[in-house]
C-alpha cells in the first residue's frame, strides 16, 4: 500500500486530484475503452472535486469518455432531495463537466426492487470493464462506502443499515435533524471496491485520525472496513498531517521516506498506464493474503504485538487478493527489484542482495522465525537510527504501557515486558 | 487505422449559460441556468441530466455577468413613435413593430397601457392587446410563444376612464366616467375584454387553459361612484385592482384594499399626500398592496423614493409610464388625449405637456429606471431587480411563471453588465443647496462626468455617473432575440 502524507487537506486534494487526472490521460480512454471511475460522497472529496472541475475547464482532462459508478445512495429519498447523493454529485462534479449523463451511474434507492438493483449494478461495472480507480473516502469508525462497522469484508453490492455513528454524523447535512436522516442505504460492498484496479483513500482531518490508525496499522478486521484494503495490491491511501495523529512517529517516517524514494524512482520510471498488464501478473505471486507474520523491526517489539498478528505495515510487497485481473501502478513499481525481490522464494536474485546492501532496508531479523517463509530478505523493513538487532529492552511504544504479557511467538517465549519500562504515562 | 465515428448526438434545444451570476431570490448567485428553446421554459437541469439523460446543446460563457429574468413593465403608454392608446390603421403592424424592439430594452412581457378613453377606442383597441403567450386563438397575436414576435403582452392596463377627476393629470377630464355598477365597466370596456376565456388545447384534449381576460389590469379611484361595489367583481375575473389617480382617504384607501385592491398606480404621483391626520393612500403601504414607483428621476424626488423603498420594500414595482416618444429624440411630438392635438415636449428624460406645466408620463426606459432607482434608493441590485421581476409577477399572479429563473418558469432572460461608479449621486445637494451659479460651474468642471438636464422645475439637475447597467442580451422563451453589438 502506498500512503501519502501532505501537509494540508488541500494539498492531500490536490495531490488526489493530480493523480486521477494523470490516470485518465494516461489511459486515453475512448468510447469502446471508457475509463471506470468510481466516486465517493461527503465532505471528504469535495476539495478533490473541486480541483477536477478546475483541471476541466482549464482543458487539462476531459470526461467524454470517463465512466462513473457512485458508491451509495440512501434509500427512500427523492432523486431531487436537497441531500441525496445524486443532488451532491450534480452540484459539485457533474454539472460543471463533460460528462455523458449516459456514463453516470449511482445507486438508485427508490429501486421497486433494491436487491435487483444491486445485482444490476454489479452488471454494469463489470460491463464497464470494471472500476478502473475508486475514489473512496473513510467515516470516523473507518468505513468505506456504507459499509459498517462489522460489514462483511467479502461483500458485494448491498442493502445497508445506517450505524447511529453514521446518523449522527451525517444528520449535519439534515439540518441536524438524525430523525430525518434515512436510516438504510444502498451500497457497494468492500469485495467491489477491493474489485477495482487500484484503490485511492482519501483522509482528511484529526476526526479520522483513529480510524486511520485501525486500518492501516492495525489488523484486516471486519470493525474498520476499510482495513480490508491492506488486501489490495494496488491501494494508496492519501491523508493531511492532522490524520496522523494517531499514528506511530515511526510509520509516518517510514512511509515519507518511502514516497521520496518513489518520486525519484518515477522521475526516471514514468508511470505506466494499466491497459496493458506485462505477463507476470501478480496471480503469480504466491503469498497468502491473509497469513500475514509480524514484521518488526526488533525482537522486543514482538510480545505485543505478535500474538494479535497486526503489524505488517513495514512489509512493502505487494499481496494477491482472489483477484486475478489486477495489474496497477504500484505493482509494476514494486517489480522494479530496489525493494520488491522475485516473488518466487526458490529463486534469490541479485536484487534481494540490493535491498539487504540499502541503508534504508535491512533484513528483517524477526522473519527468520517465520515457519514457512524461507525467503527472509522479501520482508524488508526499515532502519531505524538505534534500533539494531541486537538492541536492548528499550520499549519505545506507547502501545505497550499497561501491557505486561508473555506472549508467545513461534513457540518461543519471549521476555514479558514490564510497565514500568514504559516511558511514562501518555 | 481510422478514429472511430461517432454520430452527433441528437439536439436537446437546451443551451447552459455558465460563468455567471444568476438572480435566484433576493441575491446573485454563482450558478449554472439552462434554458430550452423547444419548450420554451427554464430546465431543471439535473432532471434533464438523470432523469432524461439530455445534455445541452451549447454551453455559453458570460464572463460572469448577471442573468435576470425579463423585465416586466406594468405601465407602459407606448415607445418608438407608437401610443397604444392612438387607433391607427396600421395598429397591429404597428404594435408588432414595437414589441420587436421594446425586447430589445429588456422589457420581454408588459402590460400595454390605455390612458382614459372613449368606450369606442377601447372596444377598437383593447383585443390587439390580449395576453399574447398564452395559447389563444386570437385574430391579432400570429403564432402564439413565439420568440421573434418580440415582448409580450401580458394582457392591457387600463388607466382609467374610472378616474378621480381632481388627480386626472393628463388625462382628458371629459372622457372620466364614474362607475355606479359592473355594467357601467362592460359598458366602457366591452364585456368580452373582462372576461376570462377557456380554451381546451387540441393535443390534450381534457386539459383547460385559461386565458385571463384581455383587461388584466384597472386603474380606478375606488372613492368614485360605485367603485366599491365592484373591485371584487373585477378581483373573481382575475383582474388586478390598483388604485391611483385617486383622492381617496386612509379610510377610502384601507377599505379598498379588504374589497381586494392588490396594487397603488404610480405612489405619490396623482394622489393626495400624506398629512399627519390623514395618511391618505400613502396610510396603507405595508398592508398589502403592491405599488408602481416611476423613478425617472423626475416624477419623484430621490428622498421620496427611498423612503417608498423602505417602507415596504417588498411591494416595489418600478415602471416606466413610458410614452410614445420613448427612444425617440427631443423635439415636439403630437399626441391626443382623445380630445384634440396636444404637444409633448420632451427635452432629455422630461416630458412635459405643452402650455401646462404637467409631466406628461416619462420617456425613461426601464434599465434606466432601475439605474436611477439605485442610485436614489441605496438598494442593493438583486432586490433592484425583483422590483421588475418577481415583484410584478406575483402582483399579476404570474408568480413562477415570469419574474423567476426557477425550472418551469418561462426562459425569458436578460444578460446585464453591471459597473458601479465609485462617486455617489450628488443631485440631491446640489439641487437644494447650491446658487444656480455654482451648479452651473460644478457641471462644467467635470464634463466627462455629468449630464445636465433640466428638471420640471427648470431648474438644473446633475447626474453624475452612477450605476451602469447594461442589457447585454436578451432571450425569449429560450431563445436569443437580441445581443448587444460591441
Amino acid at each position: 500500500m502506498r500512503f501519502i502524507i501532505r501537509d494540508d487537506p488541500t494539498a492531500a486534494s490536490a495531490h488526489v486530484a493530480n493523480y486521477i487526472v494523470d490516470r485518465i490521460n494516461r489511459f486515453s480512454p475512448t468510447p469502446k475503452h471508457p475509463f471506470a471511475l468510481g466516486l465517493p460522497t461527503g465532505s471528504t472529496p469535495l476539495g478533490v472535486y473541486q480541483i477536477l472541475v478546475e483541471k476541466y475547464k482549464a482543458g487539462e482532462v476531459s470526461f467524454e469518455n470517463v465512466v462513473t459508478f457512485n458508491m451509495d445512495e440512501y434509500i427512500g429519498i427523492p432523486r431531487h432531495h436537497p441531500e441525496s447523493y445524486h443532488t451532491f454529485m450534480w452540484k459539485h462534479l457533474f454539472s460543471h463537466i463533460n460528462i455523458h449523463p449516459r456514463n453516470v451511474h449511482i445507486l438508485n434507492g427508490n429501486a421497486p426492487d433494491l436487491a435487483a438493483e444491486c445485482t444490476e449494478y454489479e452488471a454494469k461495472i463489470r460491463a464497464a470493464g470494471g472500476i478502473e480507480l475508486f475514489l473512496a473516502g473513510m467515516g470516523e469508525d473507518g468505513h468505506i462506502a456504507f459499509n459498517e462497522p462489522g460489514s462483511s469484508l467479502a461483500s458485494h453490492n448491498c442493502i445497508k443499515a445506517l450505524s447511529h455513528s453514521t446518523v449522527l454524523a451525517n444528520s449535519r447535512f439534515f439540518g441536524g435533524d438524525s430523525a430525518s436522516v434515512p436510516r438504510t442505504a444502498l451500497t457497494v460492498g468492500v469485495q467491489t471496491v477491493l474489485n477495482a484496479r487500484e484503490v485511492v483513500v482519501l483522509v482528511l482531518g484529526p476526526r479520522k485520525a483513529l480510524a486511520l490508525q485501525r486500518c492501516l496499522e492495525g489488523g484486516v478486521n471486519h470493525m474498520w472496513t476499510l482495513s480490508a484494503l491492506q488486501l489490495h495490491p494496488n491501494a494508496m491511501i492519501v491523508c493531511d498531517e492532522d490524520a496522523t495523529l494517531e499514528l506511530q512517529v515511526k510509520t509516518v517516517k517510514y512511509f515519507k521516506e518511502i514516497e521520496k524514494l518513489a518520486q525519484d524512482h518515477d522521475s526516471h520510471h514514468p508511470l505506466r498506464t494499466t491497459t496493458n498488464p506485462p505477463k507476470n501478473a501478480m496471480s503469480t505471486a504466491t503469498t497468502p493474503a491473509l497469513t500475514t507474520s509480524p514484521t518488526n523491526t526488533s525482537p522486543e517489539d514482538a510480545p505485543d504485538r505478535g500474538s494479535t498478528s497486526d503489524e505488517h505495515y513495514y512489509t512493502y510487497n505487494a499481496r494477491t487478493t482472489d483477484l486475478d485481473t489486477f495489474m496497477a501502478h504500484f505493482t509494476q513499481e514494486a517489480s522494479e527489484p530496489r525493494w520488491v525481490p522475485d516473488p518466487d522464494p526458490n529463486t534469490n536474485s541479485d536484487s534481494d542482495l540490493d535491498l539487504a546492501d540499502d541503508d534504508d532496508f535491512v533484513p528483517d531479523s524477526m522473519s527468520s522465525r517465520i515457519i514457512g517463509d524461507p525467503n527472509p530478505l522479501r520482508r524488508a523493513t526499515p532502519s531505524s537510527p538505534g534500533e539494531g538487532q541486537d538492541d536492548d529492552d528499550d520499549v519505545d511504544d506507547e502501545m505497550m504501557q499497561g501491557v505486561a504479557e508473555v506472549s508467545v511467538v513461534e513457540g518461543t517465549l519471549m521476555r514479558p515486558v514490564e510497565v514500568s519500562r514504559g516511558r511514562g504515562l501518555m | 487505422m481510422s478514429p472511430p465515428t461517432h454520430p452527433p448526438p441528437p439536439r436537446s434545444g437546451i443551451t447552459k449559460f455558465t460563468n455567471c451570476l444568476v438572480l435566484r431570490g433576493n441575491s446573485l448567485v454563482r450558478d449554472d441556468i439552462w434554458i430550452s428553446s423547444v419548450t420554451g421554459k427554464i430546465v431543471d437541469a439535473q432532471s434533464a441530466f438523470y432523469d432524461s439523460l439530455v445534455v445541452p446543446d451549447t454551453a455559453i460563457d458570460l464572463g460572469g455577468r448577471i442573468v435576470s429574468p425579463g423585465f416586466i413593465d406594468c405601465q407602459l403608454n407606448g415607445a418608438f413613435g407608437f401610443n397604444f392608446s392612438t387607433l391607427t390603421d396600421d395598429y397591429a403592424d404597428r404594435l408588432r413593430e414595437l414589441n420587436k424592439k421594446l425586447i430589445k430594452t429588456g422589457v420581454t412581457s408588459y402590460l400595454p397601457t390605455l390612458t382614459s378613453q372613449t368606450s369606442e377606442l377601447y372596444k377598437k383597441v383593447l383585443p390587439h392587446l390580449s395576453p399574447s403567450g398564452t395559447t389563444t386563438t386570437t385574430t391579432t397575436t400570429t403564432t402564439p410563444r413565439n420568440p421573434l414576435n418580440g415582448a409580450e403582452s401580458l394582457g392591457a392596463h387600463a388607466e382609467g376612464p374610472f378616474l378621480n377627476p381632481l388627480r386626472n393629470g393628463v388625462h382628458n377630464p371629459s372622457a372620466l366616467r364614474t362607475a355606479r355598477s359592473f355594467t357601467d365597466l362592460e359598458d366602457v370596456y366591452g364585456a368580452e375584454n373582462l372576461r376570462p376565456t377557456t380554451t381546451t388545447p387540441a393535443e390534450t384534449g381534457k386539459m383547460m387553459n385559461v386565458v385571463p381576460p384581455t383587461v388584466r389590469m384597472i386603474t380606478l379611484a375606488p372613492e368614485v361612484g360605485g367603485m366599491m361595489r365592484v373591485i371584487p367583481k373585477l378581483v373573481r375575473r382575475g383582474i388586478v385592482v390598483s388604485m391611483g389617480h385617486s383622492e381617496a382617504s386612509y379610510e377610502q384607501a384601507k377599505e379598498a384594499v379588504g374589497k381586494g385592491v392588490r396594487m397603488v398606480t404610480h405612489l405619490l404621483n396623482a394622489m393626495r399626500g400624506m398629512q399627519q391626520r390623514e395618511p391618505g393612500i400613502l396610510g396603507v403601504l405595508g398592508a398589502g398592496p403592491y405599488f408602481g414607483l416611476v423613478c425617472d428621476g423626475v416624477h419623484l424626488h430621490p428622498a421620496t423614493v427611498k423612503l417608498a423603498w423602505n417602507i415596504h420594500p417588498e411591494g416595489l414595482i418600478l415602471v416606466t409610464d413610458a410614452m410614445h416618444v420613448l427612444g425617440l429624440p427631443d423635439g415636439r411630438y403630437p399626441w391626443t388625449n382623445g380630445e384634440g392635438e396636444h404637444w409633448i415636449v420632451k427635452k432629455g428624460r422630461v416630458l412635459e405637456l405643452e402650455g401646462t406645466g404637467s409631466i406628461a408620463g416619462s420617456s425613461s426606459s426601464l434599465v434606466e429606471c432601475i439605474e436611477t432607482f439605485l442610485r436614489h434608493s441605496g438598494a442593493p441590485l438583486p432586490l433592484a431587480l425583483r422590483a421588475v421581476t418577481a415583484t410584478p409577477a406575483a402582483m399579476l399572479g404570474l408568480q413562477g411563471v415570469k419574474g423567476t429563473l426557477d425550472p418551469g418558469a418561462d426562459a425569458d432572460l436578460v444578460v446585464l453588465s453591471f459597473s458601479e461608479s465609485e462617486e455617489e449621486e450628488q443631485v440631491v445637494n446640489k439641487v437644494e443647496n447650491a446658487e444656480e451659479g455654482t451648479k452651473s460651474a460644478a457641471a462644467e468642471t467635470t464634463p466627462g462626468n455629468t449630464v445636465t438636464t433640466p428638471n420640471a422645475d427648470g431648474h438644473e439637475q446633475k447626474k453624475q455617473r452612477g450605476p451602469d447597467l447594461v442589457v447585454e442580451e436578451v432571450w425569449k422563451f429560450g431563445v436569443r432575440v437580441y445581443r448587444r453589438e460591441e
